[in-house]
């Protein structure tokens, strides 16, 4: 049991590591315009 | 296909650029030229213009919201007046420009803690890419952090007391407590954050209760963390808290994403002109320029899917446009080089060359923006009513919270709290709240994207009570143009060959009599070489050559036109008859009659089949009139109507206790559309600006009547609906909570799935019902 001490730490600070790539998802526009970029391939200009 | 808004606005991919607007930002709009991108002029006294602004506002929840920053702005010197709408997120400022400047009541706006946007601006689209990825970012934090958090906590739901050391207990308490901390701290400051910004102006708003269960959640589950040995017991919440701040932030995203696409719809149609467009330079290379810098007479080119900026004609080639919004028309429609487009239609063909006419608040589409502008401001009574109770109502929920902690306090301190939380965290003013608006703004988008114009909210409110539908004869019923009815021939010549020759004489004259059988005659050939001169108002006569083969069996002089002017019996005039006379006397009879719009009869039918009551008041003659009424199957007809006699007839209907809707061409039925319970103006002849009517059809589209009145019901459902629900839900629990039922995260799950039922019930009236 005493493996705990050690897990539940290395697994608060995977979680925050799992968040700091979400925030880099988010702010670099990932799950914006889901949509427009598969429509782009019609666009002669684009 | 429209242009994704991403390549429209490059700048949008490098956010760097970006920075939230401050006092010195706001100086930007003080220059006369920025600030016309969002404002209208409205009243033009030689030393002070009055200037009608409209602005986005962030940082708004909740109608009480509204009346805090209407008053707040009042109160700048020089504004006279302010209407905000919480609904719409959307402001309209009138100010006087010899006594203030923009940055004064942006300013102002902001010390309140909102931030005002111009509706037009780049600077609004982009601030609002941030701020839906902020909201994102923030649902994303809690979401994850929940998952985990749920992880710590499980394995206290599945022990026996003793099974787990109270070293490993300590640890996953720790660690549930570390990752609480971002949820608390970040994803949940827009509650504190509103919430404390209403306490300092003495007000309440729906983010208080919820702050409240957040901080006293959070506070006892910390205590109980590092220091188990106090009144707040043992017991630690952060599973609970972590889930009903997802769950609140859950309901909150989805329902601004709802409430984006539907309101959005209203928006969509104002933020239709490209902010850049490709300018011909005179060496035939275009440039890039902003709209706002093109002038009239500069030749642009608009490519497939952008909307034209400016009126304009175009230069090259055909045209397809789609101009459902500003006609009603909704085939595209195509022009051809040297044709006009309008601006704020979509280009759907290819690329076009286009000569700019008209531009900015010229154009009927700035005329349009500003009428639905003023529309989304709108305050329907039934929305007033709902932000009347929000206040008291949560006033009541935060004593009801306080007064069952008191309950619960003898048996359990912590329960007691935990029970206060649920209180606070269950109830939902924001269903109440946004029952109405959302749906009455639905349905103007939909009407407004088939081409009919709300000027007022209310009227959709007021439409659903109609009983009686009153229409005016010419210009609405009827079209303006003439139309060929009947034709009576000397013995020996054809009716063709009659039509024939009056055409002749006809195509020289512009009268609309002319124009109908020049129409008429549209597949015969004209007869050569006449030589016809026009007596106003009486007729034409014309000399021919004699010689021609078509011109068989005629002699003298040709004329076209009343009986005196024909040389005919006076006892033959009738109205909408024109003769046709040679030499020898009598040639033929022209009846020709008023066209009624095409789609006039289907409308009435299907008044008619809703069980309305059909008028018609004309000030044209019984006789006409009456024709008119007969071919629709309307009963009730009046003719010689002056306006005061159409005002008296439609009051004697409403006194009968008739609720009247008034269709008239807006022109010269002022008073009447003015006194009718719901009016609607009809055609394009309508200046916008002055219609006196609560709804315009621009393209005449009568059949949009039927469909209108059914949406209007279809909406004044849906807010009984809402209303209906928020109560329900709020009556069953409420109790439930305070006796104790009712776990903090069931009552966030309840709070979110209210708000997000009342608008996704909403959303429902963003198509029309095709079943009935």
């Amino acid at each position: 049991m005493d493996i705990l001490f050690l897990l539940v730490p290395v697994s608060v600070l995977l979680a925050l590591g799992v968040m700091g790539v979400l925030a880099w998802a988010v702010w670099s526009g990932q799950f914006e315009a889901l949509e427009s970029e598969g429509q782009r391939i019609f666009d002669a200009w684009a | 296909m429209q242009v994704s808004s991403a390549s429209t606005y490059p700048g949008l991919r490098h956010p760097a650029g970006y920075q939230e607007p401050d006092d010195a930002c706001f100086a930007l709009y003080d220059e006369p030229q920025a600030w016309a991108d969002f404002s209208l002029c409205i009243d033009k006294p030689p030393e002070s213009q009055v200037f009608q602004s409209f602005v986005a506002v962030r940082g708004m929840r909740c109608a009480a919201c509204a009346l805090v920053l209407e008053d707040a702005l009042r109160q700048v010197n020089g504004v006279m007046d302010v209407q905000v709408s919480a609904a719409s997120a959307r402001a309209s400022i009138t100010w006087s420009a010899a006594q203030t400047r923009p940055s004064r009541w942006l300013g102002a706006g902001l010390a309140q803690g909102y931030q005002l946007l111009p509706a037009d601006d780049a600077v609004c689209i982009e601030s609002d890419l941030q701020q839906s990825r902020l909201v994102l970012w923030r649902w994303l934090v809690a979401l994850f952090c929940m998952m985990q958090v749920m992880m710590y906590a499980a394995p206290s739901y599945f022990t026996q007391p003793g099974d787990m050391s109270p070293d490993i207990e300590k640890l996953l308490r720790w660690a549930s407590w570390v990752l609480s901390l971002p949820v608390v701290l970040f994803s949940c400051k827009p509650f504190f954050s509103n919430a404390w910004r209403d306490l300092l102006r003495r007000s309440i708003s729906m983010d208080l209760p919820v702050a409240i269960g957040i901080a006293v959640t959070f506070a006892v589950s910390t205590a109980a963390t590092f220091k188990p040995q106090g009144w707040w017991g043992r017991e630690v919440y952060f599973d609970s808290l972590t889930m009903f701040v997802f769950f609140l932030l859950t309901g909150r995203w989805l329902e601004q994403r709802l409430n984006s696409r539907t309101v959005g719809a209203l928006g969509a149609l104002t933020h239709r002109l490209p902010t850049s467009i490709q300018r011909q330079l005179p060496d035939g290379d275009f440039e890039n320029v902003a709209v706002r810098h093109l002038r009239v007479g500069d030749v642009v080119r608009v490519l497939t899917g952008q909307a034209f900026p400016a009126d304009g004609t175009s230069l090259a080639g055909d045209v397809l446009a789609d101009e459902a919004l500003l006609t009603g028309e909704s085939r595209p429609v195509l022009h051809h080089a040297g044709g006009s487009v309008i601006a704020g239609s979509y280009n759907l063909g290819q690329a076009a060359l286009v000569r700019v006419d008209k531009l900015g608040l010229d154009t009927r589409y700035a005329q349009i923006v500003a009428l639905m502008r003023r529309a989304a401001l709108d305050k329907p009574q039934l929305a007033l009513l709902a932000d009347k109770v929000a206040k008291p109502f949560l006033l009541f929920v935060l004593l009801a919270a306080a007064g069952a902690a008191a309950l619960w306090w003898r048996t359990d301190p912590a329960m007691a709290l935990m029970v206060a939380v649920a209180v606070l965290v269950v109830t939902c003013p924001c269903a109440l709240s946004l029952a109405t608006p959302t749906a009455l703004l639905t349905t103007a988008g939909l009407l407004a994207r088939h081409g009919v114009l709300v000027r007022h909210l209310q009227a959709i409110e007021s439409l659903s009570h109609i009983d009686t539908v009153v229409f005016d004869k010419t210009g609405t019923l009827t079209d303006a143009a003439m139309r060929l009815e009947s034709v009576q021939t000397r013995t020996g010549v054809s009716s063709n060959t009659a039509l024939q020759w009056a055409a002749s004489l006809a195509s020289q004259s512009l009268h609309p009599v002319s124009r109908a059988l020049v129409l008429a005659a549209a597949d015969l050939p004209a007869l050569a070489s006449l030589n016809v001169k026009e007596s106003a108002g009486r007729g034409l006569a014309a000399s021919f050559d004699a010689s021609c083969p078509s011109a068989e069996g005629l002699s003298g002089t040709l004329r076209l036109g009343s009986s005196s002017f024909c040389g005919l019996d006076a006892s033959l005039d009738k109205l909408g008859r024109v003769h046709l006379a040679d030499s020898q006397g009598w040639l033929a009879t022209f009846d020709l009659a008023e066209s009624l719009r095409p789609d006039a009869l289907d409308a009435v039918a299907a008044l008619r089949a809703r069980g309305l009551a059909v008028h018609l008041f004309s000030g044209d003659t019984l006789a006409a009139a009456t024709r008119v009424a007969g071919q629709l199957g309307i009963h009730q007809v009046h003719g010689d109507c002056l306006p005061q006699t159409k005002l008296a007839l439609m009051r004697a209907l409403q006194v009968q206790g008739h609720k009247v809707l008034m269709v008239g061409d807006g022109l010269n039925d002022g008073p009447t559309l003015a006194a009718a319970d719901v009016s609607v103006a009809v055609g394009a002849a309508v200046p916008l600006a002055q219609a006196q009517s609560d709804l315009v059809l621009p393209g005449a589209q009568l059949s949009m009547l039927p469909v209108m009145l059914g949406q209007s019901r279809r909406t004044l459902q849906v807010v009984k609906q809402n209303l209906a629900w928020a109560a329900v839900y709020n009556a069953t629990c409420v109790p439930l909570a305070i006796s104790g039922f009712l776990p903090a995260w069931l009552a966030g799950l309840g709070m979110a799935l209210s708000s997000l039922l009342v608008v996704a019930n909403a959303a429902r009236l963003s198509r029309f019902n095709t079943g009935s």
